[in-house]
Parts: C-alpha cells; sequence; structure tokens
C-alpha cells in the first residue's frame, strides 16, 4: 500500500484487448469472486495454477444439468425422494403441498449456489432471473420450469431465450400474455418484451416515441403475441402443465412495425408468428448494447461512462451481434480483458445480500451440511431467508424490471445498503463468524477458521496471516493501519510473536480442544472484526 | 437452569415455517426475581493485558528477603516501596493508588486466579473473559450473561426507551469478549467520544478517485450515520464534563476521562472496558541496577496515575458512588525472576477495585516464598477469581446469589469486596470473614502430611493443588460437627516439588498453605 499512489491505472482504453497483466490471488480471486458466489481459498489457490484462459473455459463450460427438485414432506401426495416437477397436486393437503413444493425449490436453488464449483451458470442464472423477472406466481411447478428455461440457456443463445421465455407458462402468466387475445389485446408482455427484455426504452423524442420503439410497436406487437395460454396451473389430475397456441384467440390480421424496425411487416404465421417477431426485434443493434449494458452492471460496475461505451460496450456488442447472439464468446472477451482486470474494475461493487451471505459461506468454508435430506432443505430454507431478510429472494424481484440495484439511478448497488439492512447483515455476519446459528436439532452452524488459515503459507507468522486473510476476504488491498489494527486484536498488548508462540503449540497438539478454541476465539474476533468492515461488502 | 445451557447458541437466522415446529431453546428469565434495580451502577474493567507481575506490584513485605533471594536482579530494595501494611507495600510507581488505598478506596484481593491454571495468554484470557472452567470452552462472556438474563430481547430489543445506552462500551477499537452473549455482544466500541460513529480512521486507503474509493467512502459514511448510538453517546460526551487534571501521554487516563465525561453525560452504560497491553514482561522489566524504574515501573504509573485521577474526578463530580473499578490481568507471573530481568508466565495474582464503595485493604494472606522455589512455580490461588466476579455481580448490580451460582460457578461462594455500600438488600449485612487457621505437619514431608484444622458445624472442603495451580485431588469435601479436625493427605506417587493445600468453608472463609514433598 505504501506505493499507492504511484501505482500506474492500466486504462480503460484498453478495453476488450485480453489481459496480459499479472495472474495472482489477487486477480484470481477477482475473477471467482464476480463469476461465482465466493472462492475458497483453496480455489482460489487452484485458479492462480490454471492460469486465467483455463480457468475462464472451466468457468464457460456446459454443466450437466441439476437433478430436480424433491418431494420433501407427505403433505405433498408423491414419494418422499421423487422429484415433483412432473407431479399433480394432492388436493386435500391444501396449500401445504404448494408450501412443501416452494421449500423445497427454495432449497434447492440455495444449495445450487452453496456448493457450484467452478462454473459460472448459477451467477448467469441468477442474471437471467433479474433479467427476465417474474414473481407473485404461486405455482412451484412453473417457477421451476422457468428457472430450468433460464439455466439450460443461460450460456446458450440469446434469441433462444428471448423465443423461450415469450411462451414459458410463468411469464404468460405475470405479463398476462395469457388473456392477450384477438379482439382484447393486453400490452402487458408487449411492452415489456421491448422495454426491458430486449432493445431498452430510450429517451422520449416524440409523441409515443422511446428512440428504440413506439406506442404503436407496443400495439402491433401485443397483436403478434395473441393467442398463447398456460394450462395445468395447479393441475390436481396429473402433472401436465405448460403453455399451447390456440388458433382461435390470435389475430390473423397484417401488422406493421414503425420505423424503428424499418416499417417491418409481420404476416399471420399462427403459432411461429412470434418467433419471426423476436428475429425482427434482434435485427437492431441496440438489442446488443441493450443487453452488454446490463452484463457491465452485473459484473463490473454502474457507472458507464462515455468511454466505457466507447471501448467495452461497442466492442462487446458487436461480438454479441456477430455470433448471432451468442452468450458465450461475450462473456468469454468480456471477462478476460484488460477493462474487467483494470485496478478500478476491482471492489466497486457493493455486494447484493446473496453475495453476501453465500460468499461468506464459500469462502470462509461454512456448507450448512446437515445429515438427512429433509433436514437439509430445512437448513437451506433458513439460509435462503436470511438473504431475503437482507433484500433479496429468488422469485421474489421487487417487478418486472428485476432488482433495483441494477438499473436504479442514481443510487443502484447502493440500494442494497440502508439502516435495516446495514444491522441485518453486521448481524449475520456476527452469527456465522461468532456466535454461531444454532438450528436445534438440525445443526450447529459455525465458521471454523482454524482449517482456512491452516492453508496458508506460513500461518504461524502474523503479519503474513493477516495479509493473507484479508487478501482472501477483501477485493483490493487495506491500509497498514486496518492491518495493524487486526494483528492487536489477535495478540491484543502482545508481541507478534506471541502468535507464533500460540500456534506453534498448536501444532505441537493438533487436537487439544482448549488450544483450537483459544485460537479460534482470537481468530474468530479478528474476522468477525474483517467482516464488520465496509471493505467486506464489497466485491 | 444450569451454566451449561448457555453453552448452546440461540439462533439468529430467520427461520422458515418448517422449522416452526421445534422451539428455539429461548433463555427464561431465571434471574431476574433475584435481581434489584441498580441501573446507576457502573462497573469499570481495567484489563491489564499480557499477565501483570503481582508479586512486583504489591509486595509482601513479611517475604521480603526470601523474595529478594529468588527475585535478585529485580527485586526493588525494600525502602523504595511505598508501605501500605505491616506486611504489604505497592510498587514505587504506585502512589496515586497508595493514596486512594490510604483513603479507604481500593481493595486488594491476595491470590486470585483459578484451579488448573493455564499459562497460554490466548486460553487464560478466554477463561477470564469468560469465566469458565479451565478445562471448559464457554463462548459467552460472564457480563454477557448476565446481561442475557437481564435483557433477554438483546439485540432485536434495543436501544429502546428504558434503555437507550449501550450496555457496555470498550474505549477502543474492538468489542470485550467479557460481554459476548447469546445473540450479540452487549459492547460497542468507541475509539474517540467526539467523533463517535466513526469507524476507526484507517487513512492512506482507496483513492477517491476511483469507482472502489468512491463506494468505499459512501459506505463509510452510511455506515457511520447507521450507529444507533452514536447521537445518545455524542450527547453525553458534549453534557458530560471533566473537573480534574489528568496527566497528559496517559493513553488509560485519555480513556478514563472520557468515561468520567459520559459517566457525568448522563450516559446509561453500565460497564465501561479499558485496556492496557505491554504487561508480558519476559525480559527487562525493570532496568538494572534501578529496578523500580523500566517498563513494569511505567505500566504501573501509567495506570496508577490514571486511576487516582479518574476516582479524583468522579469525586468532584458527585459519582463516586456510583462507580466501581477492577482490575483483571490472564495470569500472574512466576515467583523466580529469570535471568533476562524478567519474569515468566505463572498462575495467581492481586486483583485490585477501586471506589468509595470497596472494603478498603487486603484480604487473603501474602503468598508464601521459599527461597528454594523451582523455577517453574507461581503464585498459588487463594480466590478464585470467579468468586470475585460473582460478589461483585451481587453487591454492585445486585444479582442474587444462587443467580450467580448459574452464572458463574456451581459452588460459588461470596467474597466480601463491597461491604461499604452493596447493592442489595437480600443479602444484608456481612460479617467480616476471618481466614480459618490450618496447620500442615510435617512440612516439608515424605510421603503424607497431616492438616490440622477448626471448623463449625458446616461443609468443608480440602483440596491439593500443584506448583502449577492444577488441582490434584479433592482430598476430602463434606460436613464437619463443630471442633478441631486432623485430616492425612496422602501423595504417593506424586514427584518431589511444592504443593498448595487450599480449606474452604462455608461463608467463603478459605486459606491456602504451601507444603514440600522431599
Amino acid at each position: 500500500m505504501k506505493n499507492h499512489q504511484f501505482t500506474t491505472y492500466r486504462t480503460v482504453r484498453n478495453g476488450l484487448t485480453p489481459y496480459s497483466g499479472p495472474w495472482t490471488r489477487q486477480e484470481a480471486a477477482h475473477l471467482l469472486r464476480r463469476t461465482t458466489f465466493g472462492a475458497s481459498y483453496a480455489q482460489v489457490t487452484e485458479t492462480v495454477a490454471s492460469g486465467l484462459a483455463a480457468t475462464l473455459d472451466e468457468l464457460l463450460q456446459d454443466q450437466p444439468l441439476p437433478t430436480p427438485p424433491l418431494i420433501v414432506s407427505d403433505q405433498d401426495g408423491g414419494t418422499i425422494g421423487e422429484t415433483w416437477v412432473d407431479k399433480p397436486y394432492y388436493v386435500e393437503a391444501g396449500m401445504g403441498g404448494v408450501n412443501a413444493r416452494n421449500q423445497s425449490l427454495t432449497a434447492w436453488i440455495s444449495r445450487l449456489m452453496t456448493d457450484e464449483a467452478f462454473s459460472i451458470r448459477e451467477t448467469m442464472v441468477l442474471f437471467w432471473h433479474n433479467h427476465f423477472a417474474i414473481r407473485s406466481i404461486q405455482e412451484p411447478k412453473y417457477i421451476y420450469r422457468n428457472l430450468d428455461t433460464l439455466r439450460q440457456l443461460a450460456l446458450g443463445n440469446f434469441r433462444e431465450m428471448v423465443k423461450a421465455i415469450t411462451v414459458d407458462p410463468a411469464m404468460l402468466r405475470f405479463l398476462n400474455g395469457n388473456v392477450n387475445r384477438v379482439g382484447s389485446p393486453n400490452e402487458n408482455y408487449a411492452r415489456e418484451l421491448l422495454e426491458l427484455f430486449t432493445i431498452g426504452k430510450g429517451p422520449q423524442v416524440g409523441p409515443g416515441d422511446y428512440t428504440h420503439y413506439t406506442e404503436d410497436d407496443v400495439r402491433e406487437i401485443s397483436r403478434i403475441l395473441t393467442g398463447w395460454v398456460d394450462y395445468g396451473y395447479f393441475n390436481t389430475r396429473n402433472g401436465d402443465f405448460g403453455s399451447s397456441f390456440v388458433p382461435q384467440r390470435h389475430d390473423t390480421g397484417r401488422k406493421t412495425l414503425s420505423r424503428r424496425f424499418d416499417l417491418a411487416v409481420i404476416n399471420n404465421a399462427g403459432e411461429e408468428e412470434y418467433g419471426n417477431l423476436i428475429d425482427v426485434i434482434l435485427e437492431q443493434d441496440e438489442v446488443a448494447r441493450f443487453i452488454v449494458r446490463k452484463l457491465y452492471r452485473w459484473f463490473v460496475y454502474y457507472e458507464i461512462t462515455d468511454e466505457v461505451e466507447a471501448t467495452v460496450i461497442e466492442p462487446l456488442a458487436a461480438i454479441f451481434r456477430d455470433n448471432d447472439y451468442e452468450i458465450k464468446p461475450v462473456l468469454a472477451a468480456f471477462l478476460g480483458s484488460e477493462h474487467f482486470f483494470d485496478v478500478r474494475s476491482q471492489g466497486p461493487m457493493i455486494k447484493n445480500p446473496l453475495e453476501f451471505l453465500y460468499g461468506m459461506l464459500r469462502s470462509l468454508e461454512l456448507p450448512f451440511r446437515t445429515n438427512t435430506p429433509l433436514r437439509q432443505v430445512a437448513v437451506d430454507n433458513a439460509v435462503a431467508r436470511a438473504a431475503g431478510g437482507l433484500g433479496m429472494f429468488h422469485f421474489n424481484p421487487p417487478d418486472v424490471a428485476g432488482w433495483k440495484a441494477y438499473y436504479q439511478a442514481p443510487l443502484y448497488y447502493r440500494m442494497w445498503i440502508n439502516s435495516v439492512t446495514l444491522r441485518e447483515r453486521g448481524r449475520i455476519a456476527d452469527v456465522l463468524v461468532n456466535i454461531g446459528a444454532d438450528l436445534g436439532e438440525f445443526g450447529f452452524f459455525r465458521v471454523e477458521l482454524l482449517p482456512l488459515i491452516n492453508q496458508f503459507p506460513t500461518p504461524g507468522n502474523l503479519t503474513a496471516m493477516i495479509d493473507e486473510l484479508a487478501g482472501h476476504l477483501f477485493p483490493r488491498p487495506i491500509t497498514q493501519a486496518q492491518k495493524d489494527y487486526l494483528k492487536n486484536l489477535v495478540v491484543p498488548g502482545l508481541p507478534d510473536s506471541q502468535w507464533s508462540i500460540e500456534y506453534a503449540e498448536y501444532q505441537a497438539n493438533p487436537n487439544d480442544e482448549n488450544i483450537i478454541a483459544a485460537l479460534e476465539t482470537k481468530l474468530r474476533r479478528t474476522v468477525a472484526a474483517m467482516v464488520a468492515m465496509p471493505e467486506f461488502q464489497l466485491n | 437452569m444450569k451454566r451449561r445451557s448457555f453453552l448452546r447458541k440461540a439462533s439468529l437466522l430467520p427461520l422458515p415455517l418448517i422449522l416452526n415446529q421445534f422451539k428455539l431453546s429461548a433463555l427464561s428469565q431465571p434471574f431476574l426475581a433475584g435481581e434489584m434495580n441498580d441501573d446507576d451502577r457502573v462497573l469499570v474493567l481495567l484489563q491489564l493485558n499480557g499477565g501483570n507481575d503481582g508479586l512486583n506490584t504489591l509486595i509482601p513485605l513479611d517475604q521480603y528477603d526470601n523474595l529478594a533471594a529468588v527475585r535478585s536482579n529485580i527485586i526493588i530494595p525494600q525502602g523504595d516501596l511505598l508501605q501500605v501494611e505491616d506486611t504489604a507495600a505497592f510498587h514505587p510507581a504506585m502512589s496515586g493508588i497508595r493514596s486512594l488505598y490510604d483513603e479507604g478506596k481500593v481493595a486488594v484481593l491476595q491470590g486470585v486466579g483459578y484451579p488448573q491454571q493455564n499459562r497460554s495468554h490466548f486460553r487464560s484470557t478466554d477463561i477470564w473473559n469468560t469465566a469458565s472452567d479451565a478445562d471448559t470452552v464457554l463462548t459467552t462472556g460472564w457480563l454477557g450473561r448476565h446481561l442475557d438474563a437481564r435483557y433477554p430481547g438483546f439485540p432485536g430489543d434495543y436501544p429502546s426507551v428504558e434503555e437507550p445506552s449501550p450496555f457496555a462500551i470498550v474505549m477502543g477499537n474492538s468489542v470485550s469478549e467479557t460481554c459476548q452473549g447469546t445473540s450479540g455482544n452487549f459492547s460497542i466500541a468507541i475509539a474517540d467520544i467526539d467523533n463517535v460513529g466513526q469507524l476507526p480512521s484507517f487513512d492512506g486507503g482507496a483513492d477517491l478517485n476511483t469507482p472502489y474509493g468512491r463506494e468505499l467512502d459512501w459506505l463509510r459514511i452510511t455506515i457511520a450515520q447507521s450507529n444507533e448510538y452514536a447521537t445518545g453517546i455524542s450527547e453525553a460526551a458534549e453534557m458530560g464534563n471533566t473537573m480534574v487534571p489528568y496527566p497528559e501521554n496517559n493513553e488509560v487516563a485519555a480513556k478514563l476521562q472520557s468515561v468520567a465525561r459520559l459517566i457525568s453525560g448522563g450516559l446509561r452504560t453500565k460497564v465501561y472496558i479499558v485496556e492496557l497491553g505491554g504487561f508480558d514482561t519476559h525480559a527487562d522489566q525493570s532496568v538494572a541496577g534501578e529496578t523500580g524504574t523500566g517498563v513494569h515501573a511505567n505500566l504501573l504509573r501509567t495506570l496508577s496515575e490514571a486511576v487516582a485521577a479518574f476516582q479524583a474526578d468522579l469525586q468532584a463530580l458527585g459519582l463516586e458512588e456510583r462507580v466501581l473499578g477492577m482490575t483483571f490481568s490472564e495470569f500472574g507471573r512466576r515467583i523466580r525472576s529469570n535471568a533476562s530481568q524478567g519474569t515468566d508466565h505463572g498462575d495467581a495474582a492481586p486483583l485490585f477495585l477501586f471506589g468509595s464503595c470497596v472494603s478498603g485493604g487486603i484480604t487473603g494472606e501474602s503468598p508464601e516464598i521459599d527461597p528454594a522455589v523451582g523455577v517453574q512455580e507461581g503464585v498459588a490461588m487463594q480466590y478464585d477469581f470467579r468468586n470475585v466476579y460473582g460478589s461483585v455481580l451481587m453487591d454492585w448490580f445486585g444479582v442474587s446469589e444462587e443467580a450467580v451460582g448459574e452464572l458463574l460457578l456451581d459452588d460459588f461462594s461470596y467474597v466480601p469486596v463491597l461491604a461499604a455500600c452493596n447493592a442489595t438488600t437480600s443479602i444484608g449485612a456481612r460479617p467480616q470473614v476471618q481466614s480459618p487457621d490450618l496447620t500442615a505437619a510435617p512440612n516439608p514431608f515424605r510421603e503424607s502430611f497431616t492438616v490440622s484444622f477448626v471448623t463449625g458445624n458446616e461443609r468443608a472442603r480440602l483440596a491439593l493443588f500443584n506448583a502449577m495451580g492444577q488441582q490434584l485431588r479433592v482430598v476430602s469435601d463434606r460436613s464437619f460437627s463443630a471442633g478441631a479436625h486432623q485430616l492425612n493427605v496422602e501423595t504417593h506417587g506424586l514427584p518431589a516439588g511444592a504443593y498448595y493445600i487450599h480449606l474452604t468453608l462455608s461463608g467463603g472463609r478459605r486459606i491456602t498453605r504451601r507444603v514440600v514433598k522431599q
């Protein structure tokens, strides 16, 4: 830090040039913290050894789909241990069965975030869930299918994803596509398809003209999308559900878009028609820019300067278009770029609640494992609800625009932080590090720090140990004054060498519970102070 | 409810519906009944980090020659000492505390420690902070358990109208483990009462011209503004007063001055904690040839001058009767000094209490110094520190004796430290406790020795400790009828060396005798 003022920043002008700077724990951890829900010490070590190119390949690799969520309650009507995603409801159980499935689903997504290894997929699932936001859908099977679609295409093709989501049963219900019919069109989905999902709303430049589309386009597109319905919502007869095209409900007239879409004409094509529409929308260059800007705000920072627009957004959008909206080439270029690793890209993102909570579990290696699958569902729910208490719960973004932190100027990520959530973040961190979460018969969960620092190169050296902890937990180096403060928490009123003595004593008696407890106490108070530092809120 | 029930932690993660079927072990309120409303009382803990050398703090004059023999390189000339009793003197740097002693405002307990003394800084600090047995790990602090029992809704229900102030304040940068409760730590850390809520200032950090620096700065300000106690503390600091000069360049004095301001400014905080480090004096604890000076002298002077100024300030402010001070340190040091002009980790040591409410004077006996004492030996325990803590809880915070037993020690026994103005009517006036008499013969012995003592109709517990402070066996623990008794203590299988025989009678009367096996 001594030379901090003299650091030469690689400037943004390098843009998408493949990153060729130093490859240390600093850069490796930066990549993992942004692309996964946090990294263990060993994962960072492995990433340093693998190098950037191989790590990116692995992060972007297609993964097999996870086993679907399982029946966890006799209220469900099915067999415990089988999946419910294709099963009917047990009508006598009423909401009991629905609640059981919701808990199973919540636990399932929570577990995927907790356990995911070297893969960007769950992060991208959340990105797309934020992008194609749904909420207030009560039917767990609908939510599961929506999420499954996003997961299958998370690293696939954006064109295919827009098409799939347009007729997704949950989306049809959420944005009223299921009541959009000839003679009584409903514009809800058509509007969001343009404003939020594909091309984005530009400045209003005339009556009903938002630069990239017009009110007339909203009307015409709602006609194009008529005829689609969902079926099988809370089906109690069998597990069948989905969406279907009902020709009688479809407006078969000719539709003409505005000059914003080059006056494109869309002729009746029945159930193929929505696909043709999306192809027309995606011909506009603005679509790629709009999506890439969202990726930028998800992976780097909310502020998009003119320079960033020119050197990062434009070239990435070009890659997106040149690859026919394949997502991987964009991520590969972006996450491997000079700009992504620029020192100014490191650390300015306030962690969202999931990054904060799951990041702690993953970086401090507290996987919240319990001893039976049913108990695991309860425990994983507790973790997910804790994130909910911080302001982020899956399937419950505040509205169709997703979580405000990713679009609401001027606060953006700062939206996550207020006096209530700040206190709650502090409390949860204190529970996990210091006090322990006592879930009764379900288990007692508390971070153990000796197993972490034992992995360090020289854990018995206090200065090195604090440096390593800080490097593991913070996105940027901290000051010498902070390190001195932390050291004094380990050895209050004592010389640094006291740590070496106590640690050597532990090494000589690695199973002595009193010694372990004494060291854990010191490490806990130190790490508790670290996770209470504002730097820990940053990513 | 037994102390064990505090071992597990209450959950703090919100629980989903599926967990509703079991109830978390919510803490009941077993201790409230016995408590008085003593909200005006303040306890100031002075934590001496590193292990204070008690034998160089309170010097046993009746053992002076022997002490001089085993500490020839660091012993302070007798004429330089500040004599306070026939058998005891303070270190020459402690003139401030000596004056308070003369006014009856200092109580000293000899030989405060615990059985099975652990000589690791980390572990022994944990034991003192949590008030655990030496072989038990507790995750709550002794004050945290007391406050948990008294304020079961913490932390969610506070601050409140009734309790607007933080329960405990550490004058420093980190919270105290003594105040760790089951659901949160009752203490907050304040580095500077004139800038409350400011995070510890770590200058030279992030560049504000970078996005990282910008967001970090915003977070710092937001966190500072969200400190719910900040306004109340700032008001108290502003309203508060200080009436006497405090010594300069004295970190403890500056902190105690802040405490005086906060108390006089109306803050309702019950516990303040001030730490002073540097007591781990393995080498050069005093200057060769000028043994009354050096590192340890400077530490004691810092402490003594600060406490004297603080006490004078409290008196001037009319707050004396509301404030009690108490020192503690993780262990005392060895009886023999080492060749480096220092002392190594030992066992028990004197504990100091300050204030106009203490029973002034020295309680307990001078530690016995054998000129042939082994290099490993520390000072024997006379008082378990948990009995001191518990007596403070009773006399100062009005906790019942039964509740203290549950919070601290199953076989708690009261030590009268605050007879002058103790808090509760439930305790009533206690007679001054006389130490019982005990003789051990022969001494030195070969295989066994005989202990002679006198009891009333009461329970008596006799235990044997080794020189490391570890309890080896309970010789007897039963009821005796009134009269003189003799018990034979067999030491077959024990190596030659020094041992301590420890007798405890009802009412907290106790005595320790050193015996030597040949």
